[in-house]
């Protein structure tokens, strides 16, 4: 009996935990912004509110969507208060869902029109790009490629990479692409993508591996991953793509309010926080985004008005994503 | 009337606790794909699409290349742990115990993790990898199938050890008269460890075929990170993931059918029966050999740690700052979870091992529970417990410990399974003659008569728990990941050395476990 005992007498002292109630002020957040960079954050948070953040973070396969499904799965009862989408376009499918509170905050209100709704329902903070990370062993600069559309090129086959269109921001990108382009041109740059023996890697840090291990001449990637292989002071370049016609395309962050969320005001001050000016400076110091604000300026990180943009209305690009979806898991297989 | 109704009673109690029990285990491991069919019929479209997918030549492709690559390491793990397993478990080389223990010990961690470990050897980056031809090596189909291997070999390895101990000494005295020790080996002994290394390659087939972290971390196209990935995309579609897992079932099903066709009741006979003098098959002049080539092979399961721990150099300053409460999260709902996992493993093992009517749906839900893709047990889970009802077990780290519950009970209930067994029922008998009831037999007489193998049971079921990446991915209470998953969400753009230096802490705390379990383990002097 004395074994049983014990385990009954550890099983007593271990389910404690379960059994305390939470005491404290907090808020439930989920991300598709990378860990590493969010945390810090979180914790900046926590001192200056006193308010405990408790967060759930996407796996980098899933990047963007995996939260979001989470979102999507538990919308009969809501855990979390607020996601910070990686991205501008994932709020919109949760929009259409019913799942937001419109919260205009006043820490946005130097935020430029285009990068936040009117109605307050999605707050954009520092940007990601577009961008074509380039290996400098592997390619001259006289000879860079200046365009996406060189993932299809002839002169560039089995030279690129870019992420799989099913998850994360190259979804976005591609859906871009097609409000731009149009359905028939979209689709045959893909196909013709494919047949050029572009590398479809399975996230966008995977391009950056090919890139920086020479596996690949040149890949389609996002600034923050651009920075990390930077940091790694890997022999790459980054181009801002189609600076000629169609520009590059900036994904601000998007800060959202769950509806129905079980911490709506200290809700309220997470959001107020993370798009503030200060955060959108940390994040563009540490993990190479772009600011939105004008009065943000980093040296050496060049602002949207740097470069070509390229014009989209994200919303657009939101509902191109659902009516594109089937065909492009077609297209990248299981 | 009252007379008849206790006699009732009593006569029906085993039976009553067995559905009770089974009851939980239908509660935990089957209501969330009961609502997950029932979700997809509701959702013709999605049925439509996932039949569609599974029409195409695609996913049977990644498919039965992912089988395919199972079997290889099932194979390569036969090939190398039924060697071993004959030489730490029944030979002579020196120190040949701890060269078991020392091997086993990466079979109780998450395979990322050593996928980790030689990724911080081999990688461009790595102590070893300035070539980039080891790294390419690594991130290739070939690559994820050696570190699974490697990872799993030690299930091999141990069990045809485990397996070998039960041999009469004997018998290999006597054949030693006569034959070489190689002979011995192959004539007497490799018979007996057929069917745990056969039993072995099973095991190791459904870990491998089941495995999430090793080909996402690698960037090789897997069956189970494609269902996995189906969660992630825009479109949510868990009733199109649900329909993508019926090959993966159709897969158990049959290693189920074979498990029970090739090994049945003789693992638990084989296993089992451990003699109370161990046999030892001397090696003569070639022990020195024999021992070299049994701390080698011995030793190649712990190489990746050697990458981890110079990765993790300069990285346990900054863990403070980066483990946050992984380690209570990962430790509290394993230990609570074995503790319910062991109880449910008394009364289920039992029944298993005695034939008892039912015992053997019970076993078979248990094995498809452990080899379904955990992803799709993830989904039907939050269908099932996030509702307003069930807050304070969904919001909570109870989550968990239900998760473990419906994915593990295979570990805990086979091994007690095994226990009763090989022990005589005469006991239990005598007390049931002399008119004791079910309860109080299991009480006084069964659980003290496998203290050992219940404490078995909570050990093995506690690190299996405390390995845990795919289950607890898609479900963790906010603000309470698990080790596990922490260092993989941190792996993507995180700073390696803390991610290698969380690994280590990871390692250290399933090395604790075990070694407080080998300690309760340790013979009592008589008193």
């Amino acid at each position: 009996m004395r074994v049983p005992l014990k385990l009954a007498a550890l099983a007593v002292a271990v389910c404690a935990p379960l059994a305390c109630k939470r005491a404290q002020r907090e808020v439930v957040v989920y991300t598709s912004v990378d860990q590493p960079f969010a945390e810090p954050i979180f914790r900046e948070f926590e001192k200056r509110s006193g308010i405990q953040v408790r967060a759930v973070f996407d796996t980098e396969e899933t990047k963007s969507t995996g939260v979001l499904n989470r979102l999507i799965a538990e919308a009969q009862r809501p855990q979390a208060d607020v996601f910070w989408s990686g991205d501008p376009v994932r709020p919109f499918i949760l929009a259409k869902r019913g799942l937001l509170e419109p919260y205009a905050s006043p820490a946005a209100a130097s935020i430029p029109a285009q990068f936040k709704s009117a109605d307050g329902s999605w707050t954009g903070a520092a940007a990601r790009a577009k961008i074509l990370l380039v290996n400098t062993r592997k390619v001259a600069s006289a000879d860079m490629p200046r365009s996406v559309r060189d993932l299809a090129s002839p002169r560039w086959k089995g030279q690129g990479a870019m992420a799989n269109p099913v998850f994360g921001t190259t979804t976005m990108y591609v859906a871009a692409l097609f409000t731009v382009w149009g359905d028939d041109r979209a689709k045959a740059f893909l196909e013709q993508i494919k047949a050029n023996g572009t590398r479809i890697a399975s996230s966008n840090g995977e391009v950056r591996r090919l890139v920086t291990a020479g596996e690949v001449a040149f890949g389609l990637t996002d600034t923050d991953d651009a920075h990390e292989a930077q940091q790694d002071k890997a022999p790459v370049q980054v181009v801002y793509p189609d600076q000629d016609d169609l520009g590059t395309l900036v994904m601000p962050n998007a800060v959202v309010l769950i509806k129905g969320g079980p911490h709506p005001a200290e809700a309220r001050a997470l959001v107020d926080h993370l798009v503030s000016p200060e955060v959108e400076k940390r994040m563009t110091d540490t993990a190479g985004h772009i600011p939105l604000r004008r009065d943000v300026a980093v040296p050496g990180t060049p602002g949207p008005g740097s470069f070509r943009t390229m014009q989209v209305d994200y919303a657009r690009v939101a509902d191109e994503i659902a009516k594109i979806e089937p065909w492009l898991r077609q297209w990248a297989g299981i | 009337m009252g007379r008849h109704l206790s006699a009732r009673l009593k006569r029906a109690e085993e039976s009553l606790a067995l559905g009770a029990i089974g009851g939980i285990l239908v509660l935990a491991a089957l209501l969330p794909f009961v609502f997950l069919v029932v979700n997809l019929l509701r959702a013709p479209a999605e049925m439509s699409a996932g039949l569609a997918l599974l029409g195409s030549r695609e996913p049977w492709f990644v498919f039965l290349r992912s089988v395919a690559s199972a079997l290889v390491v099932a194979i390569a793990s036969v090939l190398v742990g039924v060697p071993l397993g004959l030489l730490l478990g029944s030979t002579d080389v020196r120190g040949g115990k701890a060269a078991l223990i020392l091997h086993a010990f990466p079979m109780f961690l998450p395979p990322f993790l050593l996928a980790l470990g030689w990724f911080y050897l081999f990688g461009r980056s790595g102590l070893l990898g300035g070539s980039g031809q080891a790294s390419d090596a690594l991130f290739s189909l070939g690559g994820s199938v050696a570190v699974e291997a490697l990872a799993f070999t030690p299930v091999v390895t141990s069990l045809v050890a485990l397996a070998l101990q039960g041999v009469d000494p004997s018998l290999v005295e006597a054949a030693r008269v006569a034959a070489r020790p190689g002979r011995v080996a192959t004539r007497i002994l490799l018979p007996f460890a057929w069917p745990a290394a056969a039993l072995g390659a099973l095991v190791v087939f459904a870990l491998s075929l089941s495995e999430l972290g090793v080909p996402m971390f690698l960037r090789v196209r897997s069956y189970t990170a494609a269902v996995f990935a189906r969660l992630g995309a825009v479109q949510y579609a868990p009733g199109e993931a649900l329909v993508l897992t019926l090959p993966v079932l159709i897969v158990s099903v049959a290693l189920l059918f074979l498990e029970r066709r090739l090994v049945g009741p003789r693992s638990f006979s084989i296993l089992g029966l451990r003699s109370a003098e161990t046999t030892v098959l001397p090696l003569g002049k070639w022990r020195p050999l024999g021992t070299i080539i049994a701390w080698a092979g011995a030793l190649a399961t712990l190489v990746p740690f050697v990458g981890l721990a110079w990765r993790a150099s300069t990285g346990f300053a900054a863990l403070p700052d980066w483990i946050g409460t992984g380690p209570q999260n990962s430790i509290v709902p394993a230990a609570i979870a074995a503790t319910l996992l062991t109880g449910i493993a008394v009364v289920v093992g039992r029944a298993i091992a005695l034939r008892r009517p039912g015992a053997k749906a019970l076993d078979a839900l248990t094995v498809l529970a452990f080899v379904t893709p955990a992803a799709v047990l993830g989904v039907g889970l939050i269908a099932v417990w996030n509702r307003p009802a069930t807050q304070p077990i969904y919001g909570t780290l109870a989550i968990i410990v239900i998760g473990f519950v419906a994915r593990y009970g295979v570990l805990p209930t086979r091994t007690f399974a095994l226990a009763v067994a090989r022990a005589s029922p005469h006991f239990e008998e005598s007390a049931a003659v002399e008119g004791a009831w079910f309860l109080r037999r299991l009480v006084r007489i069964v659980v003290p008569l496998h203290a050992r193998a219940i404490l078995a049971a909570w050990l093995l079921a506690f690190v299996f728990c405390l390995r845990d990446l795919e289950t607890t991915i898609l479900f963790y209470p906010a603000g309470s990941a698990p080790l596990t998953v922490r260092i993989i969400t941190l792996e993507a753009n995180g700073p390696e050395p803390v991610v290698a230096a969380l690994g280590l802490v990871h390692a250290l705390i399933v090395a604790a476990a075990l070694v407080l379990g080998a300690v309760a383990f340790r013979p009592r002097k008589a008193s």
